[in-house]
């Protein structure tokens, strides 16, 4: 097609409006495009890490301080059958479900509460943000002193990160829903309960769930550094473990479970999110039709 | 098709394609083209527009009016045919747009908001902002200069986004409608004000609304498209003599010609109605 001739720009000061290959060809173009977008996502970490076994391999980096991939996967291996690993990542998994679970129900509450209610804005906001910035780590003391040594306290202290998440982006999407949607339900008389269900809930669930998501990614953050410090078990013990045995390939290992949990959580919550809210096109994709 | 030819029967030369400062050949657009049900919103679509020509396109809802600007503009591109856009280079701003609403920027004062069109012209900050402090006097809004648009009214930000399309001086303007927003007051009294700044220094303009009263008061030329997928049904040489006056609405000439154009649009409009009753019923019939 001429259209698409080189140099088609038929000289200065004219300017010319053809369709382009994505019109020429639609079908073919956004195939092309998606399966471009898709093999760039996969290869992208396949080279790092094929970096990475390269450089091992050539020994540009000192393979007993910098296991290599292969190594790696290797003794993953081996830790589920020897030292019963899959043990420990279950642990870590419980933990952070039950602390993501109440800490997500008491940020919701607490985020849509005071959105909605202007009076509970002014009480408590001051408040949770001075306790927001506190690394909650640091409550890991009194957490023990509190809920003694023992499950409840992990989880409480991965509930407390994840309510402030949670909270905060909860009332940031309250009050953002645009106040004709209000008076639109207050016209036709909505009580309260009816303005939340129809309305409110709806309206900040998109945002809602971005703040969902987030706190997912920090809660396994979370239990990493709480394993850390109390040892015992769990995946970050596992972490841990490998620097205080000198056992580097298994603090490898136990990185690599990490993030493996991150991702899949995390896209677990994006698919809830989605799910929840299918006309919504907030994290990228289009409506759900 | 009926009417087509009518185009060319306007008087002047105007529609001869050496002057055409637009020129529209075969021009179609497809949304969804790669899905099970793609639409086809616009075309085929001639039409030339002549430099300093005041071109008015009303249609129904969904006619593809705002695509076929959009393809204009460079916004989005055929599915086929092509455009040629005939410029001078005589200003460093072939074409600019007037949106219908959400296009100044929140975050920049109104003159910045002016001003950021030259700069990115490249203009120097200091003389985008002299520029642009001229260009709202024009307007009648120097004393807003340094507000921000939240501050203003709907009517008033209407009047900055047209500063910033005009004060890069364009070759061509381009306005979806630019009055749709605004009430009908509001909406008579800037359209005096585009007649009044048109008036003075004539450029080319493509001007798309669903206001009979506004084509008719501002255009040279009504172009009255066909319901989905767009194409020109008739096109119609405005016979009121220039400069007019505001009250030209008033006049039976000015009703007499309405009524007329009303006439070509209303079987779209009643093509477009049953369109949607039947996609409605359609629906209804799957349950």
């Amino acid at each position: 097609m001429r259209a698409l001739k080189k140099g088609a720009e038929p000289g200065p000061g004219r300017i010319r409006r053809v369709p382009g290959a994505a019109e020429l060809a639609p079908g073919r173009s956004s195939r092309r495009r998606r399966a471009v977008e898709l093999s760039l996502a996969i290869l992208f970490p396949v080279v790092l890490i094929g970096l990475w076994q390269t450089a091992s391999t050539l020994d540009w980096i000192d393979a007993r301080l910098y296991p290599s991939p292969f190594d790696i996967a290797a003794k993953t291996r081996d830790l589920f059958s020897e030292r019963d690993l899959a043990e420990d990542v279950w642990i870590s998994v419980r933990r952070i479900l039950w602390g993501y679970f109440w800490g997500a129900l008491g940020g919701l509450s607490a985020g849509i509460g005071m959105g909605m209610f202007r009076l509970m804005r002014r009480t408590a906001e001051p408040t949770l943000i001075a306790l927001y910035t506190v690394p909650k780590l640091a409550l890991l003391p009194i957490y023990l002193t509190v809920f003694g040594f023992g499950e409840t306290t992990v989880i409480a202290l991965i509930a407390t990160t994840v309510f402030f998440f949670v909270w905060l982006s909860a009332m940031a999407a309250v009050m953002a829903v645009p106040e004709e949607y209000r008076e639109a339900a207050h016209s036709f008389g909505a009580n309260r309960r009816q303005l939340f269900h129809h309305v409110i809930l709806p309206a900040s669930l998109p945002q809602i769930f971005v703040g969902l998501r987030l706190a997912a990614g920090v809660s396994v953050l979370m239990i990493v550094g709480v394993e850390f410090v109390l040892g015992g078990d769990g995946i970050g013990h596992v972490i841990n473990g490998g620097r205080i045995l000198g056992l580097i390939e298994q603090t490898y290992v136990g990185i690599a479970i990490v993030a493996v949990i991150g991702v899949i959580f995390t896209a677990l919550v994006r698919l809830a999110g989605r799910l929840a809210s299918p006309w919504s096109t907030e994290d990228g994709g289009q409506p759900i039709a | 098709m009926k009417g087509a030819g009518s185009a060319s029967a306007g008087p002047g030369s105007r529609d001869q394609a050496p002057d055409a400062k637009i020129s529209i050949s075969g021009v179609h657009r497809t949304f969804a083209a790669d899905t099970a049900d793609p639409v086809h919103a616009l075309g085929p679509f001639d039409l030339e527009i002549a430099d300093g020509e005041f071109a008015c396109l009303v249609g129904p809802s969904g006619c593809g009016k705002s695509t076929l600007l959009r393809i204009v503009a460079g916004l989005i591109r055929p599915s086929q045919g092509e455009i040629e856009i005939n410029a001078s280079g005589s200003s460093s701003a072939p074409l600019s747009v007037v949106f219908q609403d959400y296009s100044i920027y929140p975050w920049k004062t109104v003159e910045r908001n002016v001003s950021y069109g030259l700069e990115i012209q490249g203009m120097r900050k200091k003389a985008a902002l002299e520029k642009s402090r001229r260009w709202l006097a024009k307007m009648g809004l120097e004393d807003f200069a340094r507000a921000y648009p939240d501050a203003l009214s709907g009517g008033m930000r209407q009047r900055v986004a047209i500063a910033r399309a005009l004060a890069v001086e364009p070759e061509i303007l381009l306005m979806d409608e630019p009055f749709a927003a605004l009430d009908a007051q509001l909406r008579q009294l800037l359209q005096d004000e585009l007649l009044d700044i048109w008036q003075a220094d004539q450029r080319t303009v493509l001007f798309i609304t669903h206001s009979l009263e506004e084509a008719i008061v501002l255009g040279d030329r009504v172009i009255v498209m066909t319901s989905r997928p767009g194409r020109v049904l008739e096109s119609f040489e405005v016979p009121f003599p220039r400069p007019r006056k505001p009250e030209l609405r008033d006049t039976p000439e000015f009703s007499k010609f309405k009524a007329m154009l009303w006439e070509s649009l209303k079987g779209e409009v009643q093509h477009y109605l049953s369109d949607v009753h039947g996609a409605m019923s359609d629906a209804e019939g799957q349950r």
